[in-house]
């Protein structure tokens, strides 16, 4: 019985097995091992007829130790079909040797793909050193690793030949990815905006009245650190740090708020009704951001890296238009 | 209408406080209950971050007590669930801002409008822990099957006995690994319950998906096939005064057990 083992997941040969229950029991036995456990599991099932059912069965076996198939691989015609409608992708892992460069490749998918390219690249050109340049591609591809399901249909698109698409029905696979990728919140449904107005009715404080004095002339507090959660700085003019404010700090001023890096606490700009204040920072991202009277939080679907730490600026300014805080890409003088 | 005050402490940190609160609130607002939570844990909340509820806290706690906000003001309405609410801690300031006696006054508010007043409890047993404890009438203490979480809890088991307001406290067992029960490298259920001589109110599994539903912002019981979110679901239900039988972590044995088991999966699923 031959077993392959490769980083991310399991090659388990099974086509020596001559019946069902035999072929089960290998499976059951192999599964046992502790290692099985979240791989991505790819079975050689040889010449064996399976119905629908029966590879129900294996498929559930499988998934009861938190694994998953990748592939299947078999000759049999019947067991192809219940493939094919139970949704397991078939795949030739032909009858070459698997490849002893277990430790540096990535996944089990991503072997197969590499392994199908060799094949049509040879088919098409038998020149040597052609041959080498295909070998430093593949290391190439061996160190980025595939990691979504797009990617692994994106090689299928690019190098697959006709003979290939024979074995794998395309339009599954499509519709597959598809519904994966969403799920996985890879494609965005729709455009979402940033900062969501809070209705603030009830709960601003009374005796805060609207003026728009110039912050121009209005006094600059100037902090040179980064302020972590816990930490407010309250000053009655602007405020300009040059460093991150980190969620679950606070700035509160009179007049505008100028952040020299990430901002991700609470800003109130104008905290006395001044609804000229803006607030700039290199990367607005504030869980909060209040101007003068009006309070907006960030959208929820920004909530989930609780610290962003990031190397990509996006300078904004937000400032009150028409009873709205908006935000404009760029910093503007106007 | 007089709901009940229950606070959920441990003594000990990293046992679970936080994450058992959001859940049994949810939870208990998901059967149909009003229920309010409130973060004692000044200058580290973090059951804000739990419920996914950050960016829409205006006031904390503090502002109610130094009277800039109303109490109704301060509450902050769940995403999803109308019946729930959080009472938010302030980040910017330390358990000294608060005393027990205003802790207890804003509990008392709450119980009238509210079916349950969940407390969580920061760890240590200073001020923090005195102030979440002074409201409460009822106690869930929090523990893990090791033996330091063990022995903060029989301390802490110790200071709600000699408080004449707490009239029932119970153990909530966290982070329990049926595998290292089973190989004798973690202590059982029943070990914890005989040292500390405490009924029970739940056992929760460790389970990997409360750290991404932690990240997320969405507390695990509002996921129907992950096994935590079942029990505290099921805690949730003790709570009400049902009679839920408690989870049966063991996994099945033999191969045929394991098919039953992966088809009963498939099923649930479809």
């Amino acid at each position: 019985m031959e077993k392959g083992f490769v980083e991310n997941g399991f090659i388990i040969d099974l086509s020596d097995a001559k019946n069902t229950t035999q072929l089960v029991f290998e499976l059951s036995s192999i599964m046992e091992h502790p290692d099985v456990k979240g791989k991505k599991i790819c079975l050689k099932l040889g010449d064996l007829d399976l119905k629908q059912s029966q590879l129900l069965s294996i498929k559930a076996l499988i998934e009861s130790m938190d694994a998953d198939i990748a592939f299947i691989d078999t000759n049999s015609e019947q067991t192809e079909a219940s493939a094919i409608s139970l949704g397991i992708i078939i795949s030739e892992l032909s009858d070459k040797e698997i490849p002893s460069i277990a430790a540096s490749s990535e996944s089990n998918i991503k072997e197969e793909a590499v392994e199908i390219k060799i094949e049509d690249e040879n088919v098409k050109k038998d020149d040597l050193n052609k041959t080498i340049e295909i070998h430093a591609d593949i290391e190439q591809n061996q160190n980025s690793p595939i990691e979504t399901a797009e990617d692994v249909e994106d090689i299928y698109e690019e190098e697959t030949t006709q003979e290939i698409s024979e074995i794998i029905p395309t339009e599954h696979f499509e519709t597959n990815f598809e519904t994966l990728a969403l799920n996985e919140g890879l494609v965005p449904k729709e455009e979402i905006s940033k900062y969501i107005l809070l209705d603030t009715g009830d709960v601003l404080p009374a005796g805060v009245e609207e003026n728009s004095v110039n912050t121009e002339a209005l006094p600059t507090l100037y902090i040179n650190q980064t302020l972590r959660s816990g930490q407010t700085v309250t000053y009655e003019g602007n405020i300009l740090i040059i460093g991150d404010a980190h969620p679950g700090s606070e700035i509160v001023a009179t007049g505008d708020i100028t952040v020299w890096g990430i901002l991700g606490g609470i800003a109130h700009a104008g905290s006395l009704g001044n609804i000229t204040s803006k607030v700039r920072a290199l990367k607005l991202n504030a869980i909060q951001l209040r101007i003068a009277g009006l309070y907006a939080r960030r959208n929820d679907t920004l909530n989930v890296p609780y610290v962003q730490k990031t190397n990509e600026f996006t300078p904004e300014e937000a400032h009150i238009e028409d009873g709205k805080i908006v935000i404009y890409k760029k910093l503007r003088r106007d | 209408m007089t709901g009940r005050v229950i606070v959920i402490t441990s003594g000990k940190g990293g046992v679970g406080k936080t994450t058992t609160s959001a859940n049994i609130g949810t939870a208990l607002a998901k059967a149909g209950n009003k229920v309010v939570l409130i973060d004692t844990d000044l200058g580290l909340r973090n059951l804000d971050l739990l419920l996914g509820l950050e960016n829409r806290i205006v006031y904390t706690i503090v502002d109610v007590i130094e009277e800039r906000c109303k109490l109704k003001q301060a509450l902050v309405k769940d995403k999803k669930n109308p019946n729930l609410s959080l009472l938010a801690a302030a980040q910017t300031r330390d358990k000294t801002a608060v005393n027990a006696e205003q802790l207890k006054e804003i509990c008392d508010t709450l119980k009238e409008e509210n079916d349950f007043v969940l407390v969580d409890c920061p760890a240590g047993i200073e001020q923090g822990f005195q102030n979440a404890v002074a409201g409460a009438s009822e106690a869930i203490v929090v523990t893990t099957p090791e033996m330091s979480a063990i022995r903060d809890a029989d301390r802490i088991i110790g200071l709600l006995e000699a408080k004449e307001e707490i009239k029932s406290y119970k153990l909530l067992l966290n982070r329990v690994r049926p595998s290292l029960i089973k190989s004798n490298e973690m202590m059982s259920v029943d070990d914890v319950v005989e040292i500390l001589s405490c009924p029970l109110v739940g056992i929760i599994p460790e389970d990997t998906g409360i750290i991404t539903s932690t990240n997320k912002g969405e507390p695990i019981v509002n996921d129907e096939n992950a096994l935590a979110g079942k029990a505290y679901r099921n805690v949730a239900q003790r709570i009400l005064g049902e009679e839920v039988p408690f989870l049966d972590l063991d996994e099945p044995k033999g191969f045929m057990a394991k098919i039953k088991n992966a088809f009963a999966k498939l099923k649930a699923k479809v």
